[in-house]
């Protein structure tokens, strides 16, 4: 099925959800509500975007949009060589949307990835611990309050000395 | 034997730089390589630059055998610990070299994630600046920590339990 067809599907369906849809570049991207963010992915991978190519999220802080943070769905459609941006926005003060690990499971690594560093929550995901920073790291380093150099992070190692006292070396 | 032979077979020395004079020819060296320097350390070992003729060809990825530690990369948060670990697994005496910007000194990536110089947290005996360094640099940075071992003095250790 085309991408025109499939777009009009889920405006129908989800009316409520459906927030705006607009072109850039000459690619189509689905504003959504965070809520419905399965439903809708799940119509898009019924109807033959069977590849989930790129998961990511976006603070939206400095840019304005609908709300806080957008996780972005980026879909491939290998028979018809189609691709379409999903972006649902989730709100700052509960960062929550639905898991689409079921959909793709492309969505596993990609979601933990966002959770780590932009503490979203993904409900349903099987394992959602971070990936990257370590597990008893504190904060989410890409929100873009978050500051660049780290608040103690980068400091908070303990300090080996020589064993040998090496003074007439330097 | 006769008088002459004695002489010309024959050679005093100290014990220190007897010792020292086989260490330094001989450095076993740890490459830490976490980002494009260990790419470029590779280029210290290949034929152009070859480290062997500098006595420094036996590379063990194992601390527990290696005198000589050479951080090649950007060290994360994440790696720091694990660079610790490994400082601390090699026996004495050993020396670190800390090879390129990144690990000097955080390089480019000032960011929360990157480590700003490993010589914060581990003891660094020679720098080598570069981004990354020619291996001509690293091995001049060998020919610089040989030189410290010459200069070690064995008075400077004590066994666990001596003082
Ligand atoms: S100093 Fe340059 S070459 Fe070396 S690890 Fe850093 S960025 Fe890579």
């Amino acid at each position: 099925m085309s991408l025109e067809k499939t777009t009009s599907h889920v405006k129908e369906r989800f009316s409520e959800a459906v927030l705006d849809v607009t072109e850039f570049a000459g690619e189509q991207i689905v504003h959504i509500k965070s809520g419905s963010v399965f439903d809708v992915l799940k119509i898009f991978r019924d109807e033959g975007f069977n590849f989930l190519a790129n998961l990511t999220a976006v603070d939206n802080l400095t840019l304005g949009g609908f709300e806080r943070y957008s996780v972005v769905y980026h879909l491939l459609s290998h028979g018809s060589v189609e691709r379409v941006t999903v972006k649902a926005y989730v709100a700052e003060d509960d960062p929550i949307i639905p898991s689409v690990e079921n959909l793709w499971k492309t969505a596993d690594w990609q979601e933990r990835e966002v959770y780590d560093l932009f503490g979203i929550t993904f409900e349903g995901h099987p394992n959602l611990v971070r990936i990257m920073n370590p597990e008893d790291y504190k904060g989410h380093p890409l929100r873009k309050d978050y500051p660049r150099k780290g608040k103690t992070e980068r400091t908070d190692f303990p300090v080996v000395e020589r064993g040998i006292s090496k003074e007439n070396k330097t | 034997m006769g008088k002459q032979d004695i002489k010309s077979n024959i050679l005093t020395t100290t014990v220190e730089s007897a010792i020292n004079w086989g260490r330094k020819n001989s450095l076993w060296p740890m490459p830490f390589g976490t980002a494009c320097c260990g790419i470029e350390f590779m280029a210290v070992l290949a034929s152009r630059t070859d480290m062997s003729r500098f006595g420094a060809e036996a590379i063990r990825f194992s601390p527990r055998q290696s005198d000589l530690l050479i951080v090649a990369g950007r060290i994360s948060i994440k790696m720091m610990p694990v660079l610790i670990r490994i400082y601390e697994q090699m026996p004495e005496p050993k020396w670190v070299i800390s090879m390129g910007a990144c690990a000097s000194s955080g390089g480019v990536f000032d960011t929360y994630s990157v480590i700003q110089g490993i010589d914060q947290f581990i003891p660094v005996d020679v720098y080598v600046p570069g981004c990354p360094p020619r291996p001509e640099g690293v091995v001049g940075s060998l020919l610089k920590i040989q030189d410290l071992v010459d200069k070690e003095k064995l008075f400077d250790y004590t066994f666990s339990g001596s003082k």
